[in-house]
């Protein structure tokens, strides 16, 4: 499968961070381009090359932007670098390799949607990414990349960088701007959506770092060029974290519609030795889990994985090897959103700590076989009747689990 | 129409002005759609996620109070699929919830009860042990706040936000640790404490005056208006006529004047309605001492005194707490008939009375003083400067005073000390529902009146706005009389007299 690499194509080169680097492998040369276009090009451009939002729904890009009012006076980018999705460790990754790659990508979007100022929202658990990024923007600004005036246009974006204290919820794109606007990182009724009244009640797109830092890539070499990579409702390339037992867990830049089990068994060097596959989860905590049969054939793209009954999410691929009792799996999983909920909308908070507080009736002997049957409804009426997707984004695994594997619970339940 | 838009809510078309949303639009066409969080004076927070519908042709279920309705969208509130929502919505609330309904205030009224019969009826699937939290906190001189009764609608904390503009109230933690509360150890001390606990859907916020006093089934309700101050805000009182016992006043929605909101000194202008507080029959001083007598003997000796003194001797001094139809038959009688001139206004010597709080309680704390103020232009054939006049009609030197007392005790503390005036004059009647009235020296009679939840008639506000007290109950003394009956009886008694005299 041929593809060219976007998003780690400064994997080893040293000093990759440097904006010394960035420029002599043709940095910057990109927003150069796009400021001198219109924003109606550049969306078009974005819209064409097919690009979908990398945060795990997979909006079009472009056509997110298009939301944006033309005539609005104050809209903002947010990036969202909360990378909160358990298993998910991609956005940092490219901070790691090259910050200044998100810093053009955001000048690029930014100067699409009309934005002069632009914020990067990151999680305060990372830690020497924050200072990478820092580093980043300082240089930026020292030479001429942020600021006003830009490439001598009068194109102006001004970059902060905010710390979040690590709230799962915060990156959840209205959480993020309650969060940024100093409030408790709750999510916002929709609508409004933030396209028309988001930060300070201003436009707002939210964009994932990936998503961001693609953007360069395509206005030099074309919507065309993305195309040629990936599926047709899927194109380009996409960052894949694999975890669990396996030889060479990692990060792995891959065209969508790549095939799982190749991810798995070749790049990610398969099993650790003694270790069987039982299931994977193919797009970060809230994604249903597959079977090993689910995914004999399984390409990775937002349509084939949609179709198995699992969807890709932020690329997270977690592996599953065959002693990993899956009561304790669940109990990790409904322990994480009871924690997560930001408790405004009832049946998340109430039907998170409903799932947790009967997974923890296990660990007391108090449970019951029926129980299984009872967190599948809870989790089929927590989902699609809340203000964000965190309740559905714990009743999906959870309904997975309880279906799938509704035998081996029952047998932990049982204790035999 | 441009500016409406008609869809279809189970069947019935709707029409509604644009920008309705679904929820609002519902209550209009009476159909229930069970809610909690969304209240009719407060922003939408969609979040107790109750309120759902279908809509055709939408992928999932919506929310109703932040569904705006447009042109041909069809809505239904009884698909299975919603009913099952509701069923579920009410389940989550209720999971945590203490069930203490057996003592809680809020019992008989509350939006869990009420919705669990009309939505829910299902068996509890929750054996798990509830989340617990802090009880009975005190977070004001008027509030308790149960924070396992709480189901987070949010109603209390937009309150403090969008009305008070205070923002005392948060929500603090997250998830199912989610509670309320003040920030620090700070308490809620503005006048509107207790709409809070009016807001609250569930007894989470229940008021420390009401607490405990009465199960709300055993009380009556009528529609009156509060007189604690100017403003004339629309309430309701409670009372349980089989005691004779009033408990407590809440607002009415009244869109022209006090929304959904009362103040908490409103709240308090039912105590002195009360019995132990009450002037309970007619009282005369005979021979130096007082004795209580039928109201006709009372009447009849002040009939007899201005007939003696003539009507120009004598004086009237007039609160401002009375209804339009109580001026009208007092002047009628006094003034028109009679031919007495001397009229005064009897008020605070010292008031603030053109301030305002910036949301309800101005600083005139009668109720009527408008509709005062025109009687008596009626009479005097010119507007009188609003004013105590009470210094000025002693100086007049009557020989016969007719008083319409104050009559909410704590607007009009000075009421004792200003009667002192009086000491000298030879016939001083007080039509007062008060019982303190009868401690003052220097009166000659006092008559006992009704107050204001036990009557009906009308207010003039401070923009002139016509008040009504559209409901009385039976008045907690049985001899109470209102200033109509009262003159209608000594207009009576009168004539008795005269026609006794020719005979
Ligand atoms: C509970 C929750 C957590 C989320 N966390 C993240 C996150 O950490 N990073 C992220 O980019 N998107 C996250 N999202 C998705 C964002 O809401 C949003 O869709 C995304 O940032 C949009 O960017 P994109 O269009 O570039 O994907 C989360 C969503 C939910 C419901
Ligand atoms: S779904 Fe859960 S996390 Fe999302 S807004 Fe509602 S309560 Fe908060
Ligand atoms: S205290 Fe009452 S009004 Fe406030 S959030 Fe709880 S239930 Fe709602
Ligand atoms: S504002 Fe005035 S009229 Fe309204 S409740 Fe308060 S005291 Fe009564
Ligand atoms: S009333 Fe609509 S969500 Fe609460």
């Amino acid at each position: 499968m041929e593809f060219t690499k976007i998003l780690t194509r400064f994997e080893n080169i040293p000093n990759s961070r440097a904006l010394a680097t960035y420029e002599k492998h043709g940095g910057y040369e990109a927003a150069k381009k796009a400021l001198t276009q219109t924003r109606e090009e550049i969306i078009t451009l974005v819209k064409d090359s097919g690009l979908r939002g990398r945060g795990g729904a997979g909006f079009p890009t472009g056509l997110k932007w298009s939301f944006v009012p033309k005539t609005a006076d104050t809209v903002y980018l947010l990036c969202n670098n909360d990378e909160g999705e358990p298993g998910t460790f991609k956005d940092r990754y490219i901070l790691e390799l090259s910050p200044h790659m998100l810093i053009e990508g955001m000048i690029i979007a930014a100067h699409a949607i009309g934005a002069k100022k632009a914020y990067i929202y990151t999680r305060c658990e990372f830690y020497d990414e924050i200072r990478w990024m820092n580093e980043a923007i300082a240089e930026a600004y020292q030479a001429g990349y942020l600021g006003k005036n830009l490439f001598g246009t009068n194109v102006q974006v001004d970059l902060d960088h905010y710390i979040g204290a690590g709230a799962y919820i915060c990156g959840e794109e209205t959480g993020l701007i309650s969060s940024l606007e100093g409030k408790k990182g709750q999510p916002k009724l929709k609508p409004p959506f933030p396209a028309i009244s988001g930060y300070l009640g201003k436009p707002t797109i939210v964009n994932n770092t990936e998503t961001l830092a693609a953007v360069p890539w395509i206005i030099t070499h074309g919507a065309a060029a993305h195309r040629a990579m990936g599926t047709e409702k899927s194109p380009g390339t996409k960052l894949f974290c694999v975890s669990g037992p396996v030889k060479k867990p990692g990060v792995f830049e891959r065209p969508l519609g790549y095939p799982l089990k190749k991810l798995i068994f070749e790049d990610a060097g398969g099993m650790l030795d003694g270790k069987q596959l039982k299931a994977v989860i193919p797009g970060g905590a809230s994604a249903p889990v597959l079977l090993p049969a689910e995914i004999e054939t399984l390409t990775l793209d937002y349509e084939a994985i949609a179709a198995a009954g699992s969807m890709l999410g932020s690329g997270a691929v977690m592996v599953i090897p065959h002693d990993q009792p899956m009561m304790e799996l669940l109990r990790i999983l409904v322990n994480f959103f009871h924690h997560e909920s930001c408790g405004q909308c009832t049946p998340c908070r109430e039907g998170t700590g409903w799932l947790a507080s009967v997974v923890q009736g296990v660990e007391e002997k108090t449970a019951t076989p029926e129980d299984v049957e009872k967190l599948y409804q809870i989790a089929v009426h927590m989902e699609g009747r809340t203000i964000c997707a965190l309740s559905d984004a714990a009743a999906m695994p959870t309904k997975a689990i309880t279906r799938k594997f509704a035998d081996e619970l029952k047998r932990s339940i049982r204790g035999i | 129409m441009a500016d409406t838009v008609t869809f279809t809510l189970n069947d019935k078309n709707v029409t509604v002005p644009k920008g309705w949303t679904v929820m609002q639009a519902a209550k209009q066409a009476q159909v229930d759609i069970p809610h909690f969080c969304w209240h009719p004076g407060l922003s939408v927070a969609g979040v107790c996620r109750f309120c759902m519908v279908h809509v055709q042709g939408a992928r999932k279920l919506e929310i109703a109070c932040n569904l705006q309705a447009t042109e041909g969208m069809i809505v239904r509130t009884d698909t299975p699929e919603v009913k099952e929502a509701h069923k579920w919505g009410l389940e989550f609330h209720l999971i945590n919830h203490p069930l203490d309904c057996p003592v809680c205030d809020q019992a008989g009224e509350c939006g869990l009860q009420d919705f669990y019969m009309q939505v829910g009826k299902y068996k509890s699937q929750m054996t798990r042990p509830k989340v617990l939290k802090p009880k009975a906190v005190d977070l004001g001189p008027r509030l308790i706040l149960d924070t396992e009764r709480c189901i987070l609608c949010s109603r209390c904390v937009r309150f403090e936000e969008e009305v008070t503009k205070t923002g005392a109230l948060g929500i603090f933690d997250r998830g199912d640790r989610a509670i309320i509360g003040t920030y620090g150890e700070e308490k809620i001390e503005h006048n509107y404490q207790e709409n809070l606990v009016d807001v609250c859907p569930v007894g989470a916020f229940t008021s420390k005056k009401f607490r405990f006093k009465q199960r709300v089934w055993f009380l009556q309700e009528k529609s009156s208006i509060c007189p604690g101050c100017s403003t004339g805000c629309k309430i309701k009182v409670h009372a349980r006529t089989d005691r004779r016992t009033y408990y407590r006043v809440k607002p009415e929605i009244d869109e022209t004047v006090n929304g959904f909101w009362m103040c908490d000194k409103g709240r308090d202008t039912i105590a002195h309605l009360n019995r132990e507080h009450r002037l309970p029959q007619s009282q005369m001083r005979i021979d130096g001492k007082k004795q209580t007598v039928p109201t006709a003997q009372a009447l009849e000796s002040l009939r007899r005194a201005i007939e003696t003194a003539g009507a120009e001797e004598t004086a009237l001094l007039v609160s401002a707490h009375y209804t339009v139809e109580e001026y009208e038959a007092f002047f009628h009688y006094f003034c028109d008939q009679l031919g007495v001139t001397k009229v005064y206004q009897w008020r605070a010597e010292t008031e603030d009375r053109d301030s305002f709080d910036g949301i309800l309680l101005r600083g005139d704390e009668n109720p009527n003083t408008a509709g005062l103020r025109a009687a008596m232009r009626r009479v005097k054939g010119r507007t009188v400067p609003i004013k105590n006049e009470i210094a000025t009609c002693v100086s007049k030197k009557p020989k016969v005073v007719v008083a319409l007392c104050p009559e909410v005790p704590f607007t009009s503390p000075w009421f004792q000390e200003d009667l002192k005036q009086l000491a000298g004059i030879s016939h001083v009647s007080l039509w007062t529902c008060r019982y303190e009235a009868t401690e003052v020296a220097g009166i000659t009679s006092w008559i006992p009146m009704k107050g204001f939840a036990e009557k009906t008639g009308h207010f003039l506000n401070y923009e002139g706005a016509k008040r009504e007290l559209q409901e009385a109950f039976p008045s907690a003394t049985a001899e109470a009389l209102s200033v109509v009956e009262a003159v209608q009886q000594m207009a009576a008694i009168a004539t008795i007299t005269t026609e006794t005299a020719t005979l």
